[in-house]
């Protein structure tokens, strides 16, 4: 679904990403981990097509196609999603409305018809139970006044509304308590089946004591640096980053 | 028959001389005094600090025609009645009142309002008027209030009578028909209301496409104890119009005045509102959106004078500007030493859709009162591009996603609407000038 070959990213001349490689396939989930600024956040950015990162080398190809030359709205509506750190806040704009717009573009794009306001309120009221979301968070500006939780918990529902084929969620723990994480984390896990895919990138392990990934990679300088199962990730909790990194 | 004059001032010149002017509205001396100031006055120039940011050499070396033939589109007036549709209609036409296209006043005056076309006013209603004129303390005095008020020959005289809660609202269409030079037009309104009473009404600047004018308006306002008016200004008009208006507020004793203005239209705007509380818990809310695009220029002013206690006042403007279009905002909240307890708001945020669009703004305070609350503050910026990134990662394409965040930015002032369907109207009427708005 995913195949990253050799990707070099750098912001403002400063290399960030120093030939990454990675291959995702339906049905997996794929742990990235790593110490604060190896590169993380800037492979999700790049992946969902944000602005002001240099691509110097490499290639990143999803569903056969070249990922890095489409749009970032092209891209989710090929069914990718990301789930962002630091969730935006939209003034004035509804976070139903929002929502319904997104789908229906997804759709749209798809082929298939538009959602009705009343087919819409159906499928969101259902997988708001997915994430144990108060109803009034519907009827407000995106993010507007949300506690870091509730962002999160809103990016899931979007995540959920949206069935990507692949979604990265990018440092989803950071800021949660052990609530909201679980509830973040269940979310995955209902959404989770042979068709789609999950990147959770996270400096934790805690995470991936609720969402078991198939595959942990441990990302240093750019680069993966290691690759393991899901036991990688425990090692990674005992004896932290350091032992890997002198190896590199 | 059209006469027509190379400039404004040639015109001015043969309104003066015409000593007849049958078709004046106020007094005698009210005319004589107010042509002898506008030959006394230039036109105001960029050296003028009031005028620093708008310049109107364009305005005055228009060609000007006198006459018109009053052709205007029957649908098209039909389709602008429809926007409200339970108001009542009155309509002016190159600024003269239109009896045959209005709604009946008879059926306003049912509702416990004393109204009047100021052409047919009478003695008593003309002394009001009379009256209202010479109390209005205007902060900003120049040539153009100085014109309308020399040559008023149009507008309505309305007055509200105590305890009366209106619930029709008034809608005021100024249309244009098409013309070959501009066509200036003066229309004056005197609304009063009574002790505790109640009033809606909208004012309506819509011309056609091929409408040349300088609207040239003016508002005198009169709030009783207790009253309260939502009073609209919705501009739409061409690119081929100016539009130089000023309003004045007097505000008794727990009154409240609410004005919503939407510039939306003409090539110059220049809105002038000034509010004076001459009473003690009343109220003064402002609201108001100017868009422009191309080469248009919108220029606000307000003047709240805090002359008296316990009062509050809250405004709140939103400029929007792409192309080449210009914005002006120049706020001044006065806060005189007698007013304790004043509790003013301030505040105007611009979004700049284009880098070769600009605007000027300039909220100010100045208070003599120890015990106040004030607050003002005023913003520029770009779209947020972390916010339109944010909602293309969700599928939705940048453009429509830019539309969104401006159509966001523009509905927190516009939820203040009071008229059901004017909201949507005003909206849709942004979005079509947003999807045609030049970006950078």
């Amino acid at each position: 679904m995913l195949s990253i070959k050799d990707l070099q990213v750098s912001v403002e001349g400063k290399t960030i990403l120093n030939g990454l490689n990675l291959e995702v396939k339906a049905g997996e989930i794929h742990a990235i981990m790593g110490p604060n600024g190896s590169g993380k956040s800037t492979l999700a950015h790049v992946l969902s097509g944000k602005d002001g990162y240099d691509v110097d080398g490499g290639s990143a190809t999803y569903k056969g196609m070249d990922l890095l030359d489409l749009a970032p709205e092209v891209r989710a509506r090929e069914g990718m999603f990301l789930a962002f750190q630091y969730p935006i806040e939209i003034p004035g704009v509804n976070n139903t409305s929002f929502l319904k717009k997104a789908l229906n573009e997804i759709r749209k794009h798809r082929g298939e018809d538009e959602l009705d306001a009343i087919d819409f309120l159906a499928l969101i009221k259902k997988q708001m139970e997915l994430v144990e979301m108060k109803e009034d968070l519907l009827k407000r500006p995106v993010n507007q006044g949300f506690s870091g939780g509730e962002k999160k918990r809103n990016e899931i529902l979007q995540m959920a509304v949206l069935n990507p084929e692949l979604a990265i969620l990018d440092e989803t723990d950071s800021g949660l308590d052990i609530d909201a994480l679980r509830i973040v984390a269940g979310g995955v896990n209902k959404l989770r089946s042979k068709d789609n895919a999950f990147v959770v990138i996270t400096h934790y392990q805690r995470l991936l004591d609720y969402i078991i990934p198939d595959h942990v990679h441990v990302l240093s300088e750019g680069k993966i640096i290691k690759s393991g199962g899901k036991e990688l990730a425990f090692e990674l909790e005992e004896r932290g980053y350091d032992w890997l990194l002198e190896h590199a | 028959m059209a006469d027509i004059y190379p400039d404004i001032k040639t015109w001015l010149q043969e309104k003066s001389i015409d000593t007849h002017a049958s078709d004046y509205v106020l007094s005698p001396e009210r005319r004589t005094e107010s042509l002898r100031a506008v030959a006394e006055n230039n036109f105001p120039t960029r050296k003028d600090e009031e005028w620093r940011y708008t310049p109107i050499a364009n305005v005055v070396n228009r060609s000007i025609q006198s006459g018109t033939d009053l052709s205007i589109d029957a649908d098209d007036l039909q389709e602008i009645k429809q926007i409200v549709p339970e108001a009542c209609h009155v309509v002016f036409v190159d600024g003269q009142y239109s009896a045959e296209l209005s709604d009946d006043l008879a059926a306003v005056a049912k509702q416990g309002v004393d109204i009047s076309p100021l052409s047919e006013m009478n003695a008593s209603q003309g002394q009001l008027a009379e009256a209202m004129v010479t109390n209005a303390n205007f902060s900003d005095t120049n040539i153009f209030q100085y014109m309308t008020l020399g040559l008023v020959n149009s507008g309505l005289f309305i007055h509200v009578e105590q305890n009366t809660e209106v619930e029709q609202p008034l809608h005021i269409i100024y249309v244009n028909g098409p013309t070959k030079s501009a066509v200036v037009q003066t229309p004056v309104n005197f609304i009063r209301l009574g002790t505790n009473s109640r009033f809606t009404c909208i004012q309506h600047f819509v011309n056609s496409d091929e409408s040349k004018a300088i609207t040239i308006p003016a508002d005198f306002f009169d709030l009783a104890e207790g009253s309260g008016i939502q009073s609209y200004r919705i501009g739409v008009e061409s690119d081929q119009t100016d539009h130089i208006s000023n309003s004045y507020a007097r505000i008794a004793d727990s009154a409240r005045f609410v004005s919503h203005q939407y510039l939306l239209g003409s090539r110059l705007t220049r809105s002038n509102t000034e509010v004076l509380f001459d009473g003690e818990g009343a109220e003064a809310v402002l609201r108001g959106i100017y868009l422009g695009d191309n080469d248009q220029h919108l220029d606000i002013r307000t003047y709240v004078d805090h002359a008296k206690p316990n009062c509050m006042s809250d405004q709140h403007f939103r400029g929007i500007l792409g192309g080449k279009a210009r914005g002006v905002f120049n706020g001044l909240v006065m806060v005189q030493k007698d007013a304790q307890h004043t509790n003013a708001e301030q505040s105007n945020k611009n979004l700049l859709l284009s880098r070769e669009a600009r605007v000027d703004t300039k909220p100010q305070l100045e208070i003599y009162a120890d015990d106040v609350k004030c607050g003002h503050g005023a913003t520029v910026g770009e779209l947020d591009e972390d916010a339109l990134f944010y909602l293309q990662s969700r599928g939705i394409g940048r453009e429509e996603a830019a539309q969104m965040l401006i159509h966001a930015f523009a509905a927190e002032v516009t939820q203040d609407i009071t008229i059901g369907s004017l909201q949507p109207y005003i909206l849709e009427k942004l979005d079509k000038k947003l999807s045609e708005i030049s970006g950078p």
